[in-house]
């Protein structure tokens, strides 16, 4: 009876890996087009964005804070990059720079603010999701950019490994290899991560923790104007509602995929991965919920059920796997 | 009289009795028995609202599924009296316990699993509405009973909308509720400290559940005043309500730890809100800017609120060296 279990058979994310491969099981037997050539390619432009919006929200959630103007930051991002290409004929490689750069100075106010403040990011970050989402639609007439360079738009519909991968997808992974790397490796990535498990020790271990804070608000702006360039160069326009109202469409998948993946609200851990895997598992539910097809206006149901389950279940793994390290 | 300078709500009604003068001496149509009408009625809608997250700000958490809660009520009760023809009393009823039912499980799934009411109500927000959705598929109810639209459209007396009586009523209640029975004390005890306040032994568990549940109560209540007013129960009800849901309260000093609410002072925040867009609407700026500028409120509050903080403690570090 004394047989050990390998230390990753206990973590977040191997249950999250098997939950994928459960559903992609459930999926690719119960329903006809799952495994399709244009199922896995449209999964694949989906799960790259829904990876980009749950990291710019895990680098928020690791200061103990949360985000919730990402989706408007990350409209608004988008919206100034369709400004720049269309109207002003800014090549597009500067064009993103500028809007990434955008991005990451929105970034740096809800940093600012909620660091000179002391207030909960929470309600800085609501007053600017409407501050920015205000000045956008207020900017922009509410009118699209659709004539966006070619290039640019024939990248988000390209077609890669046999036609079954978006680019969007390779740029996804790519970040959350860099951030894995920056987070594990690098000084600047283990202080972040000092400053929101314990502010106080690092304070005391001569990090500036408001400055910590404020990079990693300037890092979920960048992430999320990268975010609001994909979705744009996917949809072929940068259109004001791409995000629904204020942004709030993307608020579920930013926060289902850390809080899956394992990312702890109250600060200080990150999953780079796990975040992955749980952006993954909320694209694949969604886009099984529409196969079998529970009717479109259940989607976001079972999406609330599933994000309740998901929180209840890991209070349940923590709690046995708390029990388990006593007995041992 | 100093005692007075030092309440939240007094800055805030001086504010509010200035501004309004100063707006109705550039646009006399301010105090237009119309527009004050119009007021009246956005104010006791967004009161209701104000007072459901209030309560859960007392007890230091958050409720994101406020407006979600008021749009299934909404449902609920329209589709109740147009499907199934039902009076309105009992539709009412019915709609009163969904949202106690919201709020119960709200409260209970957070105080049992200990996870951040932040996550709980987001993940029920969902829920709700995709409930809403799930039942109406996104068609409104129109047929609504007289008596219905009567109590929504009717006034009183001059400008004053019968609307205005049920928020009244629930402001009171409310106030009566934080400052003078032990349930509203024990709740501000618990937002201040949660442990202190388990060790002079206040339940927690008892204590979430009631504030989620009136919280519910009042979304509901929220809910079907807004179905008055508009004579029809749309899928959308309560989608805008949570940038404002928050507004009122921290800008009548709420602070979001929890443990520190002011009743009248969330009143206050409400009318002045009120009174900002109602400006703004008449000073022909685009309604755009009046989201722009709730979010710069509630920024001003913060820092307003930082600031006496700060001068208060420098205050008492003073004395304490005496």
């Amino acid at each position: 009876m004394n047989f050990k279990i390998p230390n990753f058979v206990k973590t977040n994310q191997f249950g999250l890996l098997c939950l994928v491969i459960i559903f992609i099981c459930i999926f690719s037997f119960s329903t006809d087009g799952f495994t399709s050539r244009f199922n896995i390619y449209a999964l694949s432009r989906v799960v790259a964005l829904d990876i980009m919006i749950g990291l710019a929200m895990m680098v928020v959630i690791l200061t103990g804070g949360l985000n919730l103007s990402l989706g408007a930051l990350g409209v608004s991002a988008a919206m100034f990059g369709g400004w720049c290409m269309e109207s002003m004929g800014i090549p597009i490689s500067i064009s993103i720079i500028l809007v990434l750069a955008f991005g990451s100075f929105l970034g740096w106010i809800n940093g600012f603010v909620t660091v000179r403040t002391g207030v909960h990011s929470f309600i800085v970050t609501l007053a600017t999701m409407s501050i920015y989402f205000g000045f956008m639609t207020l900017l922009t007439e509410a009118e699209a950019f659709r004539k966006l360079p070619e290039i640019f738009t024939d990248f988000g519909s390209l077609k890669l490994f046999n036609k079954y991968i978006s680019p969007l997808l390779i740029i996804s992974v790519l970040t959350c290899f860099i951030l894995y790397y920056v987070f594990k490796y690098t000084d600047i990535g283990r202080k972040l991560i000092a400053a929101g498990a314990n502010p106080d020790a690092a304070e005391l271990s001569g990090i500036s923790v408001d400055r910590m804070f404020i990079y990693c608000h300037m890092l979920s702006g960048f992430l999320a104007a990268l975010a609001g360039i994909m979705l744009t160069a996917r949809i072929g326009a940068a259109i004001p509602s791409m995000a629904g109202h204020l942004g709030f469409d993307w608020l579920l998948p930013a926060f289902l995929a850390p809080v899956l993946g394992g990312t702890l609200l109250s600060g200080g851990k990150v999953t780079v991965f796990g975040t992955m895997l749980g952006a993954i598992l909320v694209t694949l539910i969604n886009n099984g919920l529409y196969l079998i097809d529970v009717g479109e206006f259940w989607v976001r149901f079972f999406l609330g059920m599933i994000l309740l389950g998901a929180v209840l279940l890991d209070r349940a793994r923590e709690y046995f796997t708390v029990k388990n390290s006593i007995v041992s | 009289m100093s005692n007075l300078l030092k309440k939240d709500w007094f800055g805030l009604g001086l504010v509010i009795i200035l501004g309004s003068i100063l707006i109705s001496f550039f646009k006399p149509a301010f105090i237009s028995p119309f527009n004050l009408y119009v007021l009246m009625l956005s104010v006791s809608l967004m009161l209701v609202v104000a007072m459901s997250q209030m309560i859960i700000i007392a007890i230091g958490q958050m409720n994101l599924s406020v407006g979600a809660i008021g749009g299934l009520v909404a449902i609920s009760f329209t589709g109740l009296m147009e499907v199934y023809s039902m009076s309105i009393l009992p539709a009412m009823l019915i709609g009163l316990l969904i949202g106690l039912a919201c709020g119960f499980i709200n409260g209970y799934i957070t105080v049992k699993t200990g996870i951040s009411a932040f996550i709980i109500t987001l993940a029920t927000l969902y829920i709700f509405k995709g409930m809403n959705l799930g039942i109406t598929e996104a068609q409104p109810f129109y047929e609504i009973p007289d008596a219905v639209k009567f109590f929504g459209n009717a006034k009183i007396l001059g400008p004053i909308p019968y609307l205005v009586i049920i928020p009244i009523i629930i402001t009171i209640l409310m106030w009566i509720l934080m400052n003078r029975t032990s349930l509203g004390r024990y709740m501000l005890a618990y937002g201040n400290n949660v442990q202190s306040s388990e060790l002079i032994g206040i339940s927690s568990t008892k204590i979430v559940i009631y504030a989620h549940v009136i919280s519910g109560l009042l979304a509901a209540i929220g809910g079907m005043l807004v179905v008055c007013r508009l004579q029809l129960g749309t899928p959308n009800i309560g989608d805008s309500w949570l940038l404002p849901s928050f507004a009122a309260p921290v800008i009548g000093g709420a602070i979001l730890a929890g443990g520190k609410v002011d009743v009248i002072a969330t009143a206050f925040g409400v009318i002045l809100v009120s009174i900002i867009s109602q400006a703004l609407v008449i000073f022909k700026i685009d309604p755009f800017f009046v989201q722009i500028f709730l979010g710069f409120m509630i920024l001003l509050a913060v820092f307003i609120n930082r600031y006496r903080e700060y001068r208060e403690e420098r205050r008492t570090k003073v004395f304490s060296y005496d």
